[in-house]
């Protein structure tokens, strides 16, 4: 059931509605059902797999709570941790490495070695709620939250349809409490989600699927060979397509998370207006970035142990959020290039780097300096992004080899047009709420007025809504 | 009472309530604006109601009548066949019913074919064109073809052949309950060829070409699909043509689709060797014939369709 389809506004609407009608037990049981038969939608197999890890982590967290001293308390937090990424390894990379190692041992001479691969579908959002799950796991074994003792609630946390398939990825610390204790309707915050939900869905059905006709074009090859001009608009295009629609995705589920009583934190603060790869990664899929931080960079040792081990602590965590993506060499190539820009970063402005380990950097005070950063960093991220869309790494460098032909044609003209139709408001809207410091275009208006808005929106969303029903980009993931 | 109840008369509550409303009332709206624009401005939607409404009335010629043909298929028919002049070329020896619509392939006519006979219509003879592409490919066009084509019962069907999953279905079922989910596409083209300079031939080349598999996936694919149709025009008395019409660069593709209706026992046309039609004769998208290919590719249609029908003594002794 995708975000942006009617199915999920004849599921939703019915959900609110008797959810606020239940106390908060009764909550608790229809939106985990909810939330399963929303998952079962997709595949009902997978939702075996989900309830059965959600399970088994519910178990085992009850066994590592330092409190009750038990003997084989780090046994069982290691077996948890083996158990979900061993899941997470089986379905999503056992292929892309078995494909991997046999393609080297072919390179070595070695063909026809036997290796099975097993051709699994990739269950939705398993990145995800795995994800949560660990946090979860480890945040019990140090102490840091309580044990969840109902299944109920902690099944919740895990598989709220809100979050399940593309996050934002929910802390323990932030959400678990949420569905432990009980939630009172707030007529504001109500209406917030409704306007989060309309701001979603204008950037995912105006501008990402609209955007996404011209990136598949651009990389089927139907505007023909790679050159400048075919690169820069796969690239930019693509940069506002993902863009769209993940903050998109991440915006409706925040709105649906509000018109339930729950809040989410934020995922997206404008990344395009980052002056530094640092900085974008402080505004751009934040629940990932800060769950890769405080649960792999920080364990490793982060930025406490020397140059050296800093920079390879960013580089091993950069590739790892690449991978984390997808599995194909084009994903770790990401994540590679922004484990090479972020230490080089850290070198050319270390005094400001130190500083803004627990903040975000402060952006130079000059117009242009400003700007000039900004561009820098949107075109070293368009860069990556390239082997991000990318098929295979072959794609991606004979894409990327395209730059050094100027050739135009006409036809470019109109591409370009199009892309700006689509880009521009967003990008205004992004200076406007960096400006402004609000969660979406005129939060603090009156409410008259924001309801004649999202009535603007839905009719813009008739209009304008790209035709196909294109699936959220991060589903893959 | 629950907090949700005590709250109702709150601004926040009453604005929510009057959004839903709004978001109701403009759906409504935007329905009855579609049916409106669809019935009154739609040339497309008039041509294949007509069309349509035509094919359904086709019935076996009596003796001493031309032999009754409905030939359906795509762009590459709509483009490239000039009608009128192919009915009274051969109006003597058939008597051809029409109907084109842009962007379909093989599901799309085996349930609009199905649709026809079940509704009455006998042909003698169905000439399908949609090209080897379109043929091949697993979707149907998603405007116009749920809203005139299919039935609710179909649209399950189609759900299932093409693996869809519960969104698309009910999307699919969405866009052939309703008008303006049908053609909410077609507006929004309307509205951009008024706002970015040449938006239609962009969005020709944007339209993606689905690659032509080779054989063996080729006959794997291809054989079922002709069987079927086939198997469904021989039930109701009719035979079936698969017709393929030019396009760059698919000499291949024609001469493996010939293969694969030859076993599947399905007779295949080729007027024209795409291989001597120079690219002068096709439109910039290098895909439909331009008019000077389309009164080519119309007389050889109007040469080779009786002459495979009706045989080559037959047809001289009518003429």
């Amino acid at each position: 059931m995708l975000f942006d389809s009617p199915a999920f506004f004849l599921f939703l609407i019915p959900v609110v509605f008797f959810y606020w009608r239940m106390n908060h037990r009764a909550q608790n049981v229809f939106l985990l059902l909810a939330s399963y038969f929303f998952y079962g939608w997709w595949d009902w197999r997978f939702l075996a797999l989900m309830i059965g890890s959600t399970t088994m982590d519910f178990l085992i967290a009850q066994k590592i709570v330092p409190a009750r001293q038990n003997p084989h308390r780090k046994q069982w937090f290691i077996f948890s941790l083996v158990l979900n990424f061993t899941i997470l390894g089986i379905f999503k990379y056992f292929d892309f490495f078995a494909g991997s190692f046999v393609g080297m041992l072919d390179n070595l001479g070695l063909h026809h070695i036997p290796l099975p691969l097993i051709h699994v579908i990739l269950p939705p959002g398993i990145s995800f709620y795995t994800f949560q799950e660990v946090a979860y796991i480890v945040d019990v074994y140090k102490g840091r939250i309580e044990d969840s003792r109902t299944f109920y609630d902690y099944g919740l946390f895990i598989s709220f349809f809100a979050h399940l398939i593309a996050g934002p990825i929910q802390r323990p610390g932030h959400l678990l409490p949420q569905t432990q204790n009980e939630r009172t309707f707030d007529p504001d915050r109500f209406f917030d989600g409704l306007m989060l939900i309309f701001s979603g869905l204008i950037r995912k059905c105006i501008v990402a699927d609209n955007c996404a006709l011209l990136v598949d074009a651009v990389f089927g090859g139907q505007l023909g060979p790679p050159n400048f001009w075919v690169v820069l608009l796969g690239t930019y295009g693509f940069a506002w397509q993902v863009y769209g629609d993940f903050s998109g995705y991440s915006d409706i589920a925040r709105g649906c998370a509000q018109l339930l009583g729950f809040h989410f934190m934020v995922n997206f603060r404008q990344p395009f207006l980052a002056h530094r790869l640092q900085d974008f990664w402080r505004r751009w899929h934040i629940s990932l970035s800060t769950w890769l931080r405080d649960y792999l960079y920080i364990p490793m040792g982060g930025s406490r142990l020397g140059t050296w081990k800093t920079i390879k602590n960013l580089f091993l965590t950069m590739v790892l959020a690449g991978l984390w993506h997808g599995a194909n060499w084009t994903f770790v190539i990401f994540g590679a290039i922004h484990g090479i820009v972020l230490p080089i970063e850290r070198f050319f402005f270390p005094a400001k780097a130190r500083a803004a380990a627990n903040s975000v950097p402060a952006p130079p005070t000059g117009f242009f300096a400003l700007w000039a950063q900004r561009i820098l960093t949107f075109n070293i991220l368009c860069l990556s992004l390239a082997f991000f869309r990318a098929t295979s790494l072959h794609a991606a460098v004979q894409f990327l080899a395209g730059l050094s032909n100027f050739a135009w044609q006409p036809e470019y003209a109109s591409a370009f047009f199009l892309l700006c139709l689509y880009s521009v408001p967003l990008f205004l809207i992004d200076l406007h709420l960096e400006a402004t410091d609000q969660e979406y275009p005129f939060a603090n208006a009156s409410y008259a007025f924001r309801t004649a808005m999202a009535a603007s929106a839905f009719a813009a969303l008739a209009l304008f809504s790209g035709s196909n029903l294109n699936a959220f980009v991060y589903f893959q993931f | 009472m629950p907090s949700f109840i005590s709250n109702s008369r709150h601004p926040a509550v009453t604005c929510a309530k009057i959004l839903f409303a709004i978001c109701a009332a403009l759906s409504i709206c935007f329905e009855f604006l579609s049916d409106y624009l669809l019935k009154h401005h739609s040339e497309t939607y008039a041509r294949i109601s007509q069309q349509y409404a035509d094919a359904l009335r086709v019935r076996p010629a009596k003796p001493g009548e031309p032999m009754s043909v409905l030939m359906v298929g795509n762009s590459l028919l709509l483009d490239g066949i000039d009608v009128d002049r192919l009915q009274k070329l051969t109006s003597s020896q058939l008597d051809i019913h029409p109907i084109f619509l842009e962007a379909t392939g093989y599901y799309d006519w085996l349930y609009a074919l199905r649709r026809l006979f079940q509704e009455g219509s006998r042909p003698q003879v169905v000439v399908l064109g949609v090209g080897v592409n379109a043929f091949l490919s697993n979707s149907v066009r998603r405007e116009y073809a749920p809203l005139m084509f299919f039935d609710l019962k179909d649209t399950y069907n189609i759900a299932s052949d093409l693996k869809m999953d519960r969104t698309g279905a009910s999307n699919l079922l969405l866009e052939h309950s309703s008008a303006f989910w049908d053609t909410r596409s077609v507006l929004r083209m309307q509205i951009l060829k008024h706002i970015v300079p040449h938006c239609g031939e962009l969005f020709l080349l944007l339209k993606p070409q689905p690659p032509v598999p080779s054989e063996p996936e080729f006959g794997t694919i291809a054989n079922p699909r002709l069987q079927q149709l086939r198997r469904m025009c021989e039930a109701y008395g009719a035979k079936l043509i698969i017709l393929v019409p030019p396009t760059p660069a698919s000499e291949d593709a024609v001469h493996e689709m010939t293969l694969a209706s030859r076993s599947a026992g399905v007779e295949t046309l080729v007027p024209l060797d795409p291989a001597v039609l120079p690219a002068n004769y096709y439109q910039a998208d290098a895909i439909h014939l331009n008019s000077e290919g389309a009164a080519i590719f119309t007389v050889a249609l109007a040469t080779c369709l009786p002459r495979q029908l009706l045989g080559h003594d037959a047809v001289a002794s009518r003429d």
